[in-house]
């Protein structure tokens, strides 16, 4: 069973662009990551989801019912945390939260309770005299506090310090034992990999590809960069699997694609003195996609 | 009920604010007036020695100021207009204010309806001009008393107060239909009260300019004149109809666009 089902999903905004025909399915129990780079459509995508803005055409589905049609309904069992948090002034954190509670038929005490114990946060400051991070956690709180079964989050670990985003993943993966679905956007890669079972990579309103992480992991280039004591033949890293080779005196670098062990295999058989060999970043894999379309 | 209770809790200090002002207006007036009447008939001369469009926009036309019920008929448009800034800018408000403070990300991924959402809002805001209708009527009867030597006025400000209720909702409703529609949350408020203010200065226009009187359905202020609320004429059955009209209009605009407008994050 699907939790939500998007399909031909279009918003166009007057001239400025929007999303265009996206379509996905996230099954039920699963985290899926949401990336593409800023301004992509993944906060469109999900505010259409929540029903803040209306599809142009296309539709959308969160446990079978549609989400515009149904929206109070389905909001019962949702979550959501956005990527700005912007509270009512002059109230204390406590009071937000009990006014978030409200709007459910649930007493949310002893989870609200739970959770700023979790997340280290003072309930009886005011909203105001919060930092970003803090508010964050305002929002990451009243966002789980009903214990919803869709948990849907838009750049959730910007302003989090990394223990906090350690804390917070682990309560993630907490709800998603629990049985709750999780949808997660990003623009990092690498912060949606560790998460993740499934992405979908959207860029410029149109989605490229919806893969599971360990194929996107399987056909992604490494990056690598050697120094070595000797000038080498840069013929030498000529096989399969090998792009972008570049040398420069003494350094050699390039991408690669395929089999890692043919490759250290390779390298193990030379004298280096240095080396680097890195994830390529959002963007790589991005030209990667664009490639593979041509 | 909470989006209700919010609502009231945000606006309480705005509204006792507006409740002392026009307390304190009222008391101003009704001061002057025992200033200026000491012998009954010298404030009528004085006022029908003025030019007659000074005398218009003074509001002094047609009322016997030698009494009170006269007096209280020309300062009613003064509270009136108060009155209705403060609708007209509640109504903007109360509806825009989730997108200008970026709120409705958090509101309306609620288990909670448009309609529930703008049903609970104008609730807070009926009470809230009600609460400011009331308390005017209570000083300017409470005043009343003291200042009238024994004319009967009760009457004729519970009337005035019952047009200016009217008046409330219209302006109130002209504030909540703009602010559905309009795309541009901070402008919601003042685009309201440009259009109120428009209607008063047109009112004033056609006080001054007999030729202007076809124009008095534009304007809400001539539907609830002072001076037939206060003369056998009473409430017109065309003004009542029309404000109903507009009242209706203006209401059913506020939820069919609210619903269908994507909120702005």
């Amino acid at each position: 069973m699907n939790a939500i089902e998007i399909k031909n999903l279009t918003k166009n905004y007057g001239t400025a662009r929007g999303i265009e025909n996206v379509s996905f399915n996230v099954e039920e129990g699963e985290i899926f990551g949401f990336i593409g780079p800023n301004g992509a459509g993944k906060s469109t995508t999900i505010r259409t989801l929540l029903a803040l803005i209306h599809p142009t055409s296309g539709s959308a589905t969160i446990f079978g019912k549609d989400c515009i049609k149904f929206a109070p309904e389905i909001a019962k069992e949702v979550g959501y945390l956005p990527s700005e948090v912007f509270y009512y002034d002059n109230m204390r954190v406590i009071d937000l939260l009990k006014y978030s509670a409200s709007f459910y038929k649930k007493d949310c005490t002893k989870r609200i309770k739970e959770l700023s114990e979790i997340m280290e946060l003072d309930l009886k400051k005011k909203i105001d005299d919060l930092s970003f991070g803090n508010k964050k956690k305002v929002g990451i709180i009243q966002g789980l506090l009903h214990e919803p079964k869709l948990i849907i989050l838009d750049e959730p670990t910007s302003g989090l310090d990394p223990l906090m985003q350690r804390k917070f993943f682990a309560l993630l993966q907490e709800e998603n034992k629990k049985g709750a679905t999780i949808l997660f956007s990003s623009h990092i890669l690498s912060e949606v990999q560790k998460m993740c079972n499934r992405v979908a990579i959207i860029k410029e309103g149109k989605l490229i590809t919806v893969e599971k992480i360990s194929t996107l992991e399987e056909n992604t280039y490494k990056k690598f960069k050697l120094e070595m004591k000797l000038v080498l033949d840069k013929n030498y890293f000529k096989m399969n699997g090998v792009n972008n080779l570049e040398a420069k005196d003494n350094v050699i670098s390039f991408l690669f694609k395929g089999n890692l062990n043919l490759i250290m295999k390779r390298i193990s058989e030379l004298e280096i003195t240095n080396i680097w060999i890195e994830e390529p970043d959002l963007e790589e894999i991005f030209i990667h996609y664009y490639v593979k379309e041509d | 009920m909470n989006i209700f209770m919010r609502e009231m809790k945000a606006h309480r200090k705005s509204l006792i604010f507006w409740c002392v002002g026009m307390i304190v207006m009222i008391i101003s007036q009704m001061s002057k007036y025992t200033a200026t009447s000491g012998d009954g008939q010298s404030l009528n001369t004085l006022m029908a020695s003025m030019p007659k469009s000074l005398q218009a926009i003074i509001g002094s036309v047609s009322f016997d100021l030698s009494k009170l019920s006269g007096y209280y008929g020309m300062i009613f448009i003064y509270l009136a207009l108060i009155a209705t800034i403060h609708a007209a800018m509640l109504g903007a408000d109360i509806i825009s204010k989730e997108e200008r403070d970026k709120t409705s990300e958090f509101l309306f991924v609620k288990p909670v309806s448009r309609n529930k959402v703008v049903t609970a809002k104008l609730s807070a805001a009926f009470v809230n001009i009600i609460i400011l209708n009331i308390v005017t009527l209570i000083t300017s009867i409470g005043l009343a008393g003291k200042y009238s030597k024994g004319e009967p006025l009760t009457s004729v400000i519970v009337n005035l107060m019952l047009g200016m209720f009217v008046l409330q909702l219209i302006f109130m409703f002209l504030g909540t239909g703009i602010a559905a529609v309009s795309n541009n949350p901070k402008g919601a408020s003042s685009l309201a009260m440009g259009i109120l203010l428009t209607t008063f200065i047109l009112y004033n226009a056609i006080g001054m300019n007999s030729h202007l009187e076809v124009l008095k359905y534009l304007t809400p202020y001539k539907y609830f004149d002072a001076k037939n609320l206060i003369s056998s004429v009473g409430f017109e059955p065309v003004f009542m109809i029309l404000s109903a009209l507009i009242i209706l209009v203006l209401f059913t605009v506020t939820y069919v666009f609210y619903r269908r407008r994507d909120l702005e994050v």
